[in-house]
């Protein structure tokens, strides 16, 4: 029996990021986290900031730390158009924590600008999300 | 005639340009094949989110969103423009630059009498050239190729296209080079607001019965920004890629012409020294003759 696999590709504007068969894959929709799996629905979703779970043939499980994006998903072929996508083992802690700090840093200093509140708690979330799965 | 001390001097000088020359050709051309990777990395993506947006445009009849906007008889015009920061790149800018003024004078006239074209211009050449004329700049950027990255092309499209959306500009136009190959860079005039028409390579007609989640406008809202971005940073790419690959054809034929010219001076250092020789053997012939 074939087993029954889903094409996905993960690919971020500065370069591809991932594809292959995978048996599963998780994502962080805006409306709430969802799996796919062979035979999934067509579906049109946008992504927040989260993380990514894909379960290749062989039951291995990767993690990937995404800023958010889109996703179609349609004849079992699932594709992640992540703003920014980087696998555990790809993450730079040390970049992380610096983004992490710097933002709070900003938040700490009361900003009077609306939008650099917002900027700031953004690259904050996003740091803070690199941190979660790099551990 | 020259002596033999000028034409040598000559030939060291040119000499010594044609290293600058051949090492300028080939920095262009390391470069180049890093900006070439970087147009391949980034062409996955263009077209998917191409793909996805053609058919989820295809699928939508009502275009209540602000970017498909269409005004009649447009009044306020932003021209992006992409040149390059450097020279002695060919035609390069020179093209970029009469394009963008062509298309003014051809297109816009009107409107730039009264002052609503505005530009934008990325490059440091553009900048210099129609700074000294008079043209509305709203917005510079010199001097990002060096370290060219996303967040750029994502800020300045964001900025724009909110500005299009708060009815400050009708229409966004770019005007930069497509990467062809090395030798050949093609010159695209491209709309960017409104979107018209999402294009992709693949000519599939199917209309898939997406779910939506959440809906379908909410979609939208989030992947045309993304697909703007990437239409931007794609231009970008392609642009300084063809900078490079014009930059390196050029300085190739500069090199060549240098080691042409030598190869002239040398034959006319020699043609003199003989000359010379010749000369000062019929002095010393025509010495002798005159004692004897």
């Amino acid at each position: 029996m074939k087993e029954k696999l889903l094409n996905i590709e993960i690919v971020s504007p500065s370069k591809p990021i991932f594809k292959g068969e995978v048996k599963s894959i998780t994502l962080p929709g805006t409306e709430g986290n969802f799996q796919v799996l062979y035979n999934h629905a067509a579906i049109l979703s946008s992504l927040s900031i989260g993380i990514i779970k894909i379960e290749d043939a062989n039951g291995n499980k990767r993690k990937l730390a995404t800023s958010g994006g889109s996703v179609e998903v349609k004849n079992n072929s699932v594709v992640v158009l992540a703003n920014s996508a980087e696998f555990e083992d790809e993450i730079d802690k040390n970049r992380a924590n610096k983004s992490k700090e710097r933002a709070e840093e900003r938040l700490k200093n009361k900003l009077s600008n609306d939008i650099d509140v917002k900027r700031a708690e953004l690259s904050l979330a996003r740091a803070i999300n690199r941190l979660k799965i790099s551990k | 005639m020259a002596t033999l001390r000028e034409i040598k001097q000559r030939i060291s000088g040119v000499k010594s340009t044609q290293k600058i020359t051949k090492a300028m050709k080939m920095v262009a051309a390391s470069r180049l094949r890093r900006a070439q990777e970087n147009i391949i990395k980034a062409r996955p993506y263009a077209q998917k989110i191409s793909e996805v947006l053609s058919d989820l445009v295809s699928s939508t009849s009502d275009m209540q969103i602000p970017y498909f906007k269409k005004v009649e008889n447009a009044e306020k015009i932003a021209i992006i423009g992409i040149t390059a920061d450097r020279g002695l790149c060919g035609s390069f800018n020179v093209n970029i630059i009469k394009a963008i003024e062509n298309e003014i004078q051809q297109k816009y006239s009107n409107q730039n009498t009264v002052g609503n074209v505005s530009l934008f211009l990325i490059g440091k050449k553009g900048f210099e050239y129609f700074n000294r004329r008079n043209y509305k700049i709203d917005e510079k950027h010199l001097g990002i190729f060096s370290d060219l990255k996303f967040e750029f092309a994502e800020r300045f499209i964001t900025n724009l296209s909110n500005r299009f959306i708060n009815a400050e500009f009708d229409k966004v136009i770019l005007i930069s080079n497509e990467f062809k190959s090395v030798m050949q860079q093609n010159l695209v005039i491209k709309q960017i607001l409104p979107i018209t028409s999402v294009s992709t390579e693949s000519t599939k007609t199917e209309i898939t019965d997406y779910i939506y989640e959440p809906e379908k406008q909410k979609i939208l809202q989030t992947l045309i920004p993304s697909y703007l971005n990437s239409q931007i940073w794609k231009a970008l790419l392609e642009s300084y890629a063809s900078e490079l690959g014009a930059r390196m054809t050029a300085m190739d034929q500069a090199t060549e012409n240098a080691s042409e010219m030598i190869n002239g001076l040398q034959l006319k250092y020699n043609k003199a020294r003989q000359a010379s020789i010749t000369k000062e053997i019929i002095e010393i012939v025509s010495g002798a003759n005159a004692l004897s």
